[in-house]
């Protein structure tokens, strides 16, 4: 059963049209990863999502309900969850306000107590620097952070844009732990990440974008045994 | 010690007033990235609502001072609606907004002309007498603004601090997509801002009135010192507006002891430009630091 469904989105900047007419769907628990060169449209893929950018053509349903169009607030209220790449954290604000902000819809922060506690668990650095400044942290911790947020929020799909970005290798390795440890305990994701091969042996289901369209579909696996795919598309 | 009384009082009450009519700017600076220039017709708005209220209504002084409210909220509001609104996310929007609420501003003083006449008017809700300090005379009315002044800033202070509506403002003060992506409604948080700030306005449009009395154009002299406030505190900076506002009070009042009203506001500006030099983003604003 598809818990997200697109089909035919475009998205343009101006006259500049960046998606081009994409279909793809999610199912309820799966791993998705969106891969593809920088510049390529990924990015703008989530914020068409989220409802940051708007759609000029196509549909995305959320388990059969129209949010083409919709606010980005009415989105989160149906349940898709999008960390944005750069975390986009508030900076004034503590780790703590930070991560409720993340429970801001009322059912989330009828629920906050509880998913605090399974943030500080997941994310137990988070809990020693709840009082500390959003602005003063470290690029690592404010991914966390990000992370954490979205968690707070719930939702019936998490949307990681480019996690990786800019971090440590050891960081790195720290967060796709924790992404990999939400996918087994059965929430949906669907991670943008421009190292396709950091991501293929994690995602039940790969797609590559590039200049804007699907390009292929597969599993992880068929990815890495498709060298050819990596050749023609991420220069491999 | 009396002349410093003297100037205590004087500052704290000029102070005040600025600080109620600094933090709805601030507020709306903040989030909407808007400069509001029809602040000065919203302070008129409510000097005269508040004096209509009385003398042709009959109503009772804190009715009238919360009809006052109400009209500076609601007129906040329709600022919003008819032309914010349909401007924002639009090219040049911090542009075509400034000079449209010129023209609301210009407007707004236009109507109470025609409602109310040139001539200048006193200000109905005022407290007579006072109580003498050592030799210095304490009006009520000045007791009256500080005090209605401080409990407006703790109510607003305790609305964006502990309040899940201040949490949101906040947070679309602080980065707009990431509030939206947390489910904030931000085009209510800016209608709020925007009703809040006009009923701020109008507060301080009593305040002021009921101490120069009531002209159409009374607002266009506060406005500019709450500009000010805004810039030497650090746009956007609502708790570094308040502290500003009171500062740029005493110093007025201290300004105006020594050299006299006629160059205070000369003055002022001097000291206001040699802080931006030295601080451009303000005294409480923040250059971002990154750290990777």
């Amino acid at each position: 059963m598809s818990l997200l469904e697109i089909s035919g989105l475009e998205v343009a900047y101006g006259v500049q049209r960046v998606i081009r007419g994409i279909s793809l769907t999610i199912k309820e628990g799966e791993f998705a990863a969106l891969v593809g060169p920088n510049g390529h449209g990924k990015t703008t893929v989530l914020r068409a999502i989220s409802g940051l950018a708007r759609a000029r053509a196509g549909e995305i349903r959320l388990d059969g309900k129209a949010l083409t169009r919709a606010r980005p607030d009415r989105i989160v209220a149906a349940g898709i969850i999008h960390v944005p790449q750069g975390d986009l954290l508030f900076p004034g604000m503590s780790v703590l306000d930070n991560l409720r902000m993340g429970a801001y819809l009322p059912e989330a922060a009828r629920d906050e107590a509880r998913r605090l506690d399974e943030v500080f668990t997941l994310l137990p650095k988070l809990r020693d620097r709840q009082t500390q400044t959003a602005s003063t942290l470290s690029g690592g911790e404010r991914r966390m952070v990000g992370i954490g947020r979205g968690l707070m929020a719930g939702g019936r799909i998490l949307m990681l844009d480019e996690p990786s970005l800019g971090l440590a290798p050891i960081v790195i390795d720290q967060i796709y732990e924790l992404v990999q440890a939400l996918a087994k305990s059965g929430r949906t994701i669907l991670v943008v990440e421009e190292n396709a091969i950091r991501i293929a042996d994690m995602a039940d289901r790969m797609h590559l974008l590039d200049n804007g369209a699907i390009a292929w579909s597969g599993t992880g696996q068929e990815f890495l045994s498709s060298p050819e795919i990596f050749a023609t598309y991420l220069g491999g | 010690m009396d002349v410093a009384t003297q100037i205590l009082i004087s500052g704290l009450t000029l102070g005040a007033v600025y600080a109620v009519s600094t933090i709805g700017l601030a507020l709306i600076f903040g989030a909407l990235n808007m400069l509001n220039m029809a602040q000065g017709g919203l302070l008129a708005l409510g000097g005269y609502i508040a004096m209509w209220a009385m003398q042709a209504m009959g109503w009772p002084a804190p009715l009238a001072a919360l009809a006052a409210m109400a009209a500076g909220s609601l007129a906040g509001g329709l600022i919003f609606v008819a032309a914010a609104r349909p401007m924002l996310g639009g090219e040049g929007f911090e542009t075509r907004i400034f000079i449209a609420t010129i023209g609301i501003g210009l407007m707004l003083e236009s109507v109470i002309l025609k409602l109310f006449g040139p001539q200048p008017q006193a200000q109905s809700l005022k407290l007579e007498g006072g109580i003498m300090l050592g030799q210095v005379n304490l009006p009520w009315q000045n007791a009256l603004i500080f005090g209605t002044a401080l409990l407006m800033l703790v109510l607003v202070a305790g609305m964006l601090n502990r309040s899940r509506l201040g949490r949101a403002i906040r947070a679309t003060s602080m980065n707009r997509d990431a509030a939206q992506l947390m489910g904030v409604p931000i085009r209510r948080i800016y209608l709020t801002i925007l009703m809040l700030s006009g009923a701020l306005a109008a507060l301080s449009g009593i305040m002021i009135s009921s101490m120069s009395g009531l002209l159409p154009n009374m607002g266009a002299d506060p406005m500019l010192k709450a500009f000010i406030i805004c810039v030497v505190a650090g746009l956007g900076n609502v708790p570094g507006a308040a502290l500003t506002a009171f500062a740029i009070g005493m110093l007025e009042a201290v300004i105006q002891y020594i050299f006299g009203v006629q160059y205070a506001f000369a003055i002022l500006l001097c000291l206001v430009i040699a802080v931006l030099i030295w601080r451009p983003q303000g005294v409480f604003g923040q250059k971002e630091v990154v750290r990777l």
